[in-house]
């Protein structure tokens, strides 16, 4: 069915098909449509939604209805992932499967609040105490908005970790064109939660390599369940032990990293002998592939590289997309934080940053102008 | 395995604590492992089965009672217990969730206190309420008595205390108690208030022996002065009768409205945007659309662009308006593009529709650049455009008049889709009979034909 939807209503419509039964948040522009939308969508498929006394408590609603055995989300914008940022670590911390949804909107602080930029990237990254990694995808489309909240659904539920959605004004609040039914029968079933076998005793972070998952048991279910904010070893208890603290790191880090190549999700279109690539993401990569599509018709030469996963960076991805290539072209709407990672990976490589933080549009002409690719 | 509450004192298990854990952590004579032990006989008292009790914790002394119990436990955020034991409520409204905090979580999650008392969420909270934050060296809490002495008011506390009773009661929640661990009425209260279906509160004086009891001599026998003095009496404040949230959303939510404020269907219809026309369009067309908020302008470019999609083209639609509402401008840019739409930013448009006077303002710096041949369709009563571009002036509201006062964007939408032969005023009519109710898409349709007549 051919429908004229905004990224906020994909969303809505992938956290529905991935099996989502539990939305709590707080109004904000650019997603508060999100807030609506699962408003008006859980009842429908018996579902819970609700608006919270602030940001703190949505997140927190979402850590416990997810622990109960739902598959939770939540959806803000950069103001509220500040307040999500300390239960961001509590969901990291207690291996809590959880979708957030950040509709980014320029910034800092309140910034403007009807206006687009990827002003946080690198904070959703980032943004929580102690450093341990979760997972960041970026959509380019309505059509991604779909696409990756179904991928950033079941990928939470593999890793046991929270997944940000790093949407924005520009994809959140822009109606295309779309067929969300085609996605939908593209797309395989959603991942069931790996729950634990209820006949044998239950150790809610076990593992036997660093890298495994252990699978849940519901709060309410036929197990004991225990779970705490404060370190501790593989059963959820309190544990001082350094030996013990450093091998459940090793895990939290190990789970994720280790599987870099299994959550990268990207598109290459290489250009026989290009020595420029362009990489970018999000609504910028949009005008990173008509500025390469302009390039390509006036006879130039370039790469493109487009990201959906943002964090843990596609280094492998990023790597080989770099073979043959002088110089690295990055645009996105902030003053250069995404081109930091591709720099760390240029091996000494030009990288050219193209940004621009005043709520327009990276535009084609910028890339092909600032990026000198004519 | 049974979920329903079983009858009578002792048809449970014999005790909740994790005998093995024992002993308590807690200072000696610290008044957190009476509240521990009172909360296991009143768990005790209900009996219901340890699979579908919750403890939820925070960070503070009493936070780490919870790994003592042989129940599900939560250890969270300081002051965020409330926030996690809700949504295990909505998740499953059938547990029996108890938070057990300090008052230093009360101070710091205030708000989700006050939140969940007026929800009337079935969740019971027992506040250990020792004066200080005693984890952290006694310093001054929410509950700090005026003139209390602790490490951050060394001279006393120039702070009113919080009555939580006082100030949840307005709430009308489902059980408020005050108790301290000294009387004999700890366990029977808590049980009172995990047997209540909403929000339930008891407050149990304590004493924290590491900081505040000795340095202002608070001890057993004077905490009932400090009732007296503070006019903080025991007993029960409140019993409400309030439908428990958890259930009562759900027994009000599944009826779903299917019609927002711009009269938009919610959900979308299932036959979706089918084509009813094809369209010629040979090139990407932007069209920018500017009036003032109330115009209903957002509803209009979405109709405009679902137009385009029933004439087999593609659309995207972009709204600028600011975060307030009824007043200032609102504008929309509809991208139409006989092939798929890669960047969706207007880099220069080829139509702009003016409505208003807070459209034209908003939009002057854009008509100021427009090229020659971009066409302005502008209300004529707004008298000249300053712009190199095309102008058009109509009589839009004129004609809007005939209609609806509403109808001033469709009468300028007809007007465009007219004498620009973007595609057929058919595929707009039936955007607006698919995605809107029926009397708002007779006042867009009946303004469009207006519009095309003008054009005409």
């Amino acid at each position: 069915m051919i429908e004229f939807l905004e990224g906020n209503d994909a969303v809505v419509r992938g956290a529905l098909d991935a099996g989502c039964r539990f939305f709590a948040g707080y109004p904000i522009t650019p997603a508060t449509s999100i807030l609506t939308g699962m408003m008006r969508a859980m009842p429908e498929v018996g579902g819970v939604a609700v608006q919270c006394e602030d940001e703190i408590a949505s997140i927190g609603m979402c850590i416990g209805a997810a622990m109960t055995g739902q598959k939770a989300l939540t959806a803000t914008s950069g103001p509220g992932m500040s307040l999500y940022s300390e239960n961001i670590g509590l969901a990291i911390m207690g291996e809590t499967p959880l979708v957030i949804v950040n509709v980014q909107r320029q910034g800092p602080a309140t910034g403007s609040a009807t206006k687009g930029a990827d002003g946080d990237i690198l904070f959703m990254r980032w943004g929580t105490s102690g450093g341990l990694p979760l997972i960041v995808l970026s959509p380019e489309s309505v059509a991604e908005c779909y696409t990756l909240t179904r991928e950033a659904f079941d990928l939470a539920e593999r890793f046991r970790v929270p997944v940000i959605l790093a949407s924005q004004k520009e994809v959140g609040l822009t109606r295309e064109r779309v067929d969300l039914d085609e996605a939908r029968d593209a797309y395989p079933p959603p991942r069931p939660r790996d729950v634990a076998p209820a006949d044998r005793p239950y150790v809610p972070h076990a593992f036997d390599q660093p890298d495994d998952v252990a699978p849940l048991s519901p709060i309410g279910g036929p197990h004991l369940v225990r779970y705490t904010t404060s370190m501790h070893d593989e059963r959820a208890w309190l544990t001082g032990d350094p030996a013990v603290i450093a091998r459940m790191m090793e895990h939290l880090r190990r789970k994720i990293d280790d599987h870099a190549d299994e959550i990268a999700r990207f598109d290459f279109d290489p250009d026989e002998g290009a020595e420029t690539l362009v990489v970018s993401y999000g609504v910028s990569a949009r005008s990173a592939r008509e500025a390469v599509a302009r390039v390509r018709a006036a006879g130039g030469r370039v790469s493109l590289l487009v990201l959906k996963t943002l964090f843990p960076v596609p280094e492998a991805a990023i790597r080989a997309a770099l073979i043959g290539i002088e110089r690295v072209v990055v645009p996105e709407m902030n003053l250069g934080q995404y081109a930091r990672e591709v720099q760390l990976l240029a091996d000494g490589r030009e990288v050219r940053s193209v940004t621009r933080m005043d709520t327009e549009l990276v535009s084609p002409d910028d890339v092909i102008r600032e990026g000198g690719l004519l | 395995m049974t979920l329903g509450p079983k009858s009578g004192a002792g048809a449970g298990p014999l005790s909740y604590l994790d005998e093995a854990s024992l002993p308590l952590p807690f200072c000696p004579g610290c008044g957190h492992a009476k509240v521990t032990h009172a909360i296991d006989g009143a768990l005790q008292i209900l009996g219901r089965p340890k699979e579908r009790v919750v403890v939820v914790t925070d960070i503070g002394c009493v936070g780490l009672t919870d790994r003592h119990f042989d129940t599900n436990a939560f250890h969270g955020l300081h002051g965020r217990s409330i926030t996690y034991a809700s949504g295990i409520k909505l998740a499953d409204p059938d547990l029996t969730v108890l938070v057990v905090m300090g008052d230093g979580g009360a101070g710091i999650g205030g708000a989700h206190l006050l939140a969940a008392a007026r929800r009337n969420i079935g969740i019971c909270v027992v506040v250990a309420n020792n004066f200080n934050y005693g984890m952290t060296g006694g310093q001054h809490s929410c509950t700090t008595p005026f003139g209390g002495v602790t490490a951050t008011c060394h001279l006393g506390n120039l702070e009113a205390p919080l009555d939580l009773m006082g100030t949840l009661r307005p709430s009308k929640p489902g059980f408020l108690a005050r108790t301290s661990v000294f009387a004999d009425d700890v366990p029977a209260l808590i049980a009172r208030g995990l047997a209540t279906q909403g929000f339930s509160l008891v407050d149990i004086w304590d004493l924290c022996v590491a900081y505040y009891a000795g340095q202002n001599t608070l001890t057993r026998n004077t905490i009932g002065d400090l009732m007296a003095e503070l006019e903080m009496p025991a007993g029960v404040h409140f019993e409400g009768t309030r439908p428990e949230f958890a259930r009562a959303w759900r027994d009000l939510y599944h009826p779903v409205e299917t019609v927002d404020d711009e009269g938009m269907c919610l959900p979308p219809p299932d036959v979706g945007l089918a084509p009813v026309a094809q369209s010629a369009l040979a090139a990407r067309t932007g069209i920018l659309i500017a009036g003032a908020a109330g115009q209903k302008i957002r509803s209009l470019a979405t109709i405009l662009g679902a137009g385009a999609i029933m004439s087999g083209l593609h659309a995207t639609q972009k709204d600028d308006y600011p975060i307030t509402v009824l007043t200032g401008h609102s504008a929309a840019e509809v991208l139409i593009s006989p092939e798929p739409i890669v960047y969706t930013g207007i880099e220069v448009p080829d139509v702009v529709l003016i409505l208003s006077e807070e459209g034209r303002t908003r939009v002057a710096r854009k008509l100021a650049k427009l090229p020659p041949e971009s066409r302005v369709y502008v209300e004529a009563s707004l008298g000249p455009v300053e712009t190199p571009a095309r102008v058009i002036p109509l009589d839009l509201k004129g004609a809007a008049k005939e209609v609806h006062r509403l109808a001033v964007g469709a009468v300028g939408v007809g007007a465009i889709l007219a004498a620009e032969g973007i595609y057929a005023l058919e595929a707009f009519e039936a955007a607006a009979r698919s995605l809107q109710k029926q009397k708002v898409a007779d006042t867009n349709i009946a303004g469009l034909r207006a519009g095309a007549a003008l054009a005409g």
